[in-house]
């Protein structure tokens, strides 16, 4: 795959975001397209699910991204057990001032990775959710706000699915990207091999943003150009989808929207300071994938409609 | 209980769809059929919308079953067992509405939306005229829609409301449009065989009457209400006068005292050579099928298709019976002098009369062989006679009795060119003057605007030939003295009054406009036969084809025209440039093309170049340059740049460097 890097200015963007993007590649070996999607996802001000076997490195991705970032950290591992208090805060009573103390939940805090969504209740799964969708959580009557930018690495088994709960479709909605990871090459998995232990590095990763910084970049992308040749080629996509006989329904205007805020960032994120065709294309998979569903009879995959789908759309 | 299907009741407008697109391909059928049974059929589409309507189950098999058979049972009590064209596709229709009962699975669908193609199709074996490519055009646009509506349903539920069912309509029709150009290359390169692949056993003329080979009172009044057309002649020059419009048909030489038949000898082939002369005529006849073998041609035809002989007494006899439209070329001498001594055989022939019919007819002939002895004086004396008395030209002649000519020559007086050549030619053969009765049709109507004469069968019309000794067998006709008007004018002239709304003059304008419309169709499309298919590929420049080699090319071109619509159906859609940028990038590109670099559509510029860059082509750094700067101008926001780039794509030559 091609960058364009070399031809389009970095100047509007500064280093840190490419110094930032370069710490995660260092630990993260040969997934770059995946960490640009992690990062365009966090940049679009959204929320990523990592679909994949455990042990190809969700969590390594998580806990680079969370150190670059320069923020706070939390891990949840989910079971079917698990309460939603477990993960949003408790209010405790504390005997010294006669007062309700609330007790933050591992949610409050600038990444959070959320490991095997799926096993938990469907009430639990939905406390999350609504953080995620609110940016805020309420708790015995008060609302309390989570720190900013904030942002959830969920992820699950496609093959376990034995004693989950499969989020629904509604839920789904509320990730931005979702995307595997995938085995890496023979090449890398040498690396991986003869290399130190990917802990280590992780614990000598430095933090290269801060949240405020992170913000800013929020913003910026938020303010890239995006050109009609673009906007027509992401109005063919999503139509397309609509006229899809194998899908069940096209996508929504709000899935529109989502592409374009992805798209920015995505451009930011590879040092753009304009859309090109190419971002749509790369984050189009990764963000109509979980928001499509196909006909049963028509025997076909979503990933695999999603392709056709690229492949039939011209690009203006 | 009927049982449940194993699959879900199609919807209604799939089955409406194959329905109507069964009613239109049976429609010509049905009007062929008993009414009874035409209704039992419509009855079973009825019935079949209703079920779809109101979702209800299929009736049971046995149910089914019996009624299938029944329909077979109605089908041979209707048509007197199972043989026939119109018996075959009746049943075909009834069975096709059986269908219907056990129609309600997508498989059914489709299999009634197919047959209904062979349905439209067996119609032209009773009729190709031009209505009929209305008929094609609407059953097959139908049946199409059909079947894309069920597949549609296979796919995915489609839309239920009138926008989905325009698009489903519209679907059919593009589909039916892109058939087109297949159709037309199986058109003109389909071999042609000199004769039809199937024999056209029983009778095709629906009810209409031709003209027969025997001649009775009242068998030529019938034709005149039959304005459907006879044949088309197109002319080498100028068409002769409407006098001399006689088109010989049957000859008749045997009379019994009501009818004119055809003796046997009728049939044998002429010995005599006829040469052109200085007036011969050459034209070429488009014959409507007619069932039987004669070929209309002026007097006297020198020489005609290979496919038909020339009798004794110049009739033209085709091989076999006509029963499609049929083109022939004839060269007429008009000043051939037929038999100028007359064998002893066939002058019996020419003057017997069966005996004790027409007393009073016969003593006028003894009277007027009396008074005049020669032959050409008595013809005239009794022509005059014709004229001077009052004899009447009517349509609706009394019935005759046993002494027919007797009571019309000397009590009724009134009658139509059957009635005339008869009685004229008992007089005549009384009086010793061999004659015999031609029939045929005169006249027609000449179509200025296409340069053809345009006959109808209502210009049938009977005549006689008298033998002189010195100018042979020479046309004589008795009606022509009566009502001079006949001859000159067309049949229509003479009429009592009109006989319906129809004969209004802009009608008739119309009908012969129409029928301009209908002579081309005939030349073009059904007269396209193996001579003019040789003419035609001659003039693209291929001379001499085997059926083989036609059918080679015909293949090729068929590979050829479905590639080209595969291509036209696959392409892309072409945006069109919006700006300077745009347009510079597209030339670029053209020329990379010519280089064997083709950007696919769905590639961004990005990933093309960096495929040409890949590819090793030497321009490939440059190009690369170009399109990132393209990229900074068309998708960017830097307007500035856009002369630099337009100046690079310029310059840009991927063949040089």
């Amino acid at each position: 795959m091609n960058r364009p890097t070399e031809a389009t200015a970095r100047s509007a963007v500064g280093n840190d975001l490419e110094r930032a993007l370069d710490q995660v590649n260092a630990v993260i070996v040969g997934k770059k397209a995946v960490v640009e999607l992690a990062f365009s996802a966090l940049l679009a001000g959204g929320h990523l699910l990592v679909e994949d076997l455990p042990g190809v490195g969700k969590t390594t991705l998580a806990q680079a991204l969370s150190v670059v970032l320069g923020g706070t950290w939390q891990r949840i591992q989910f079971t079917n057990d698990m309460l939603p208090a477990d993960i949003l805060g408790v209010s405790i009573f504390r005997r010294a001032d006669e007062q309700f103390e609330f007790r933050p939940g591992p949610v409050f805090a600038n990444v959070v990775l959320a490991d095997e969504i799926n096993r938990a209740t469907p009430r639990t799964q939905s406390a999350l959710l609504e953080a995620m969708a609110e940016g805020q959580v309420t708790v015995d009557g008060q609302t309390h706000a989570l720190p900013q930018p904030f942002f959830v690495i969920a992820t699950q088994n496609p093959l376990d699915m034995a004693g989950t709960y499969p989020l629904p479709d509604s839920q789904l909605d509320r990730f931005l990207l979702r995307t595997a990871i995938g085995y890496p090459s023979a090449a890398e998995e040498r690396r991986l091999l003869i290399e130190p232990d990917r802990r280590d590095l992780l614990a000598n990763l430095q933090p290269v943003l801060d949240p405020a910084r992170v913000s800013q970049l929020i913003r910026t992308a938020a303010g890239l150009h995006v050109a009609e040749p673009v906007l027509d080629y992401i109005q063919a996509l999503v139509h397309a989808t609509r006229s899809h006989a194998s899908l069940r329904a096209g996508l929504s205007t709000r899935a529109a929207l989502a592409l374009i805020r992805t798209a920015r960032a995505h451009a930011l994120v590879r040092g753009q300071d304009f859309c090109l065709p190419e971002n749509v294309k790369l984050i189009f998979p990764a963000l109509a994938g979980h928001r499509l569903q196909t006909m049963p009879e028509a025997g076909l995959s979503v990933d695999q409609v999603v392709a056709e789908i690229i492949d039939a759309t011209a690009v203006p | 209980m009927a049982q449940l299907p194993a699959h879900p009741l199609p919807p209604f407008n799939a089955v409406a769809w194959t329905v109507a697109a069964f009613v239109t391909a049976a429609a010509p059928h049905l009007l062929a059929m008993p009414i009874w049974l035409a209704g039992a059929v419509l009855l079973v589409c009825a019935w079949r919308l209703a079920a779809a309507h109101y979702r209800w189950r299929p009736p049971p098999a046995l149910l089914r079953l019996s009624i299938a058979g029944i329909g077979i049972g109605l089908i041979i009590f209707a048509f007197g067992g199972l043989w026939g064209r119109r018996t075959a596709t009746a049943l075909l229709c009834v069975m096709l509405a059986a269908k219907m009962l056990e129609m309600f699975t997508m498989r059914d669908l489709r299999l009634v939306a197919s047959v209904c193609f062979f349905l439209i199709a067996t119609q032209f074996l009773f009729n190709e005229r031009l209505v009929y490519l209305g008929y094609l055009v609407l059953g097959s646009l139908l049946a199409t829609i059909a079947l894309y509506r069920i597949q549609e349903i296979r796919v995915g539920p489609g839309r239920a409301d009138l926008a989905g069912e325009v698009v489903g309509a519209r679907g059919g029709a593009l589909l039916l449009v892109m058939a087109v150009p297949v159709a037309l290359t199986l058109f003109v390169l389909f071999p042609r065989l000199a004769q039809p692949l199937w024999g056209l056993p029983d009778q095709v003329m629906d009810g209409r009457t031709g003209l027969s080979d025997e001649m009775s009172p009242g068998s030529i009044s019938n034709l005149f209400l039959d304005d459907s057309p006879a044949f088309r002649v197109e002319f080498d020059g100028l068409p002769p006068p409407p006098e001399q419009r006689y088109w010989r048909g049957p000859v008749l030489w045997n009379f019994n005292g009501n009818t004119w038949s055809r003796p046997f000898f009728s049939d044998t082939p002429r010995q005599s050579f006829v040469p052109v002369g200085p007036r011969g005529l050459s034209y070429r006849v488009q014959l409507e099928p007619h069932e039987r073998r004669w070929l209309f041609v002026l007097d006297f035809p020198v020489s005609g298709p290979d496919t038909a002989t020339l009798t004794v007494d110049h009739q033209m006899l085709h091989r076999h019976p006509v029963t499609t439209l049929m083109q022939y070329e004839v060269v007429s001498n008009p000043d051939f002098v037929d038999m100028p001594s007359l064998p002893a055989g066939l002058r019996t022939l020419a003057t017997r009369l069966p005996e004790d019919r027409n007393p009073r007819t016969l003593a006028l002939a003894a009277q007027l062989r009396q008074r005049y002895s020669d032959d050409r004086e008595l013809i005239q004396s009794v022509l005059s006679w014709f004229r001077e008395e009052a004899f009447y030209y009517t349509l609706r002649p009394s019935p005759l009795g046993r002494h027919g000519v007797d009571e019309f020559l000397f009590d009724l007086r009134s009658g139509f060119c059957e009635h005339y050549a008869s009685a004229f030619a008992v007089l005549m053969r009384a009086a010793g003057i061999p004659t015999r009765v031609i029939t045929g049709y005169q006249g027609g109507f000449w179509q200025a605007g296409s340069q053809y004469l345009l006959v109808r069968q209502s210009d049938a019309h009977a005549w006689n030939e008298v033998w002189l000794e010195g100018s042979g067998w020479t046309r004589v006709d008795p009606t022509a003295a009566v009502s001079p008007a006949r001859i000159e004018q067309g049949a229509r002239s003479v009429l009592d009054a009109p006989r319906h709304l129809l004969d209004r003059d802009w009608i008739q304008n119309l009908r012969n406009r129409y029928d301009r419309i209908q002579h081309l169709w005939n030349r073009w499309v059904l007269g396209f036969d193996h001579q003019r298919q040789q003419r035609l590929l001659e003039r693209l420049g291929l001379p001499d084809m085997s059926v083989e080699r036609i059918a080679l090319l015909m293949i090729v071109m068929l590979s050829l025209v479905s590639a080209l619509l595969a291509w036209l159906v696959l392409q892309p859609r072409r945006l069109s440039p919006r700006s300077d940028a745009e347009k510079a990038w597209q030339r670029m590109l053209r020329r990379l093309r010519r280089q064997g670099f083709v950007k696919q559509a769905q590639e961004t510029p990005l990933e093309f170049a960096t495929r040409v860059q890949t590819g090793m082509h030497p321009a490939g750094p440059e190009f690369m340059r170009l399109t990132q700067l393209y990229c900074r101008v068309h998708y960017g926001n830097q307007g500035s740049e856009t002369a630099r780039f337009l100046t690079g794509a310029k310059a840009f030559s991927p063949s040089r460097t």
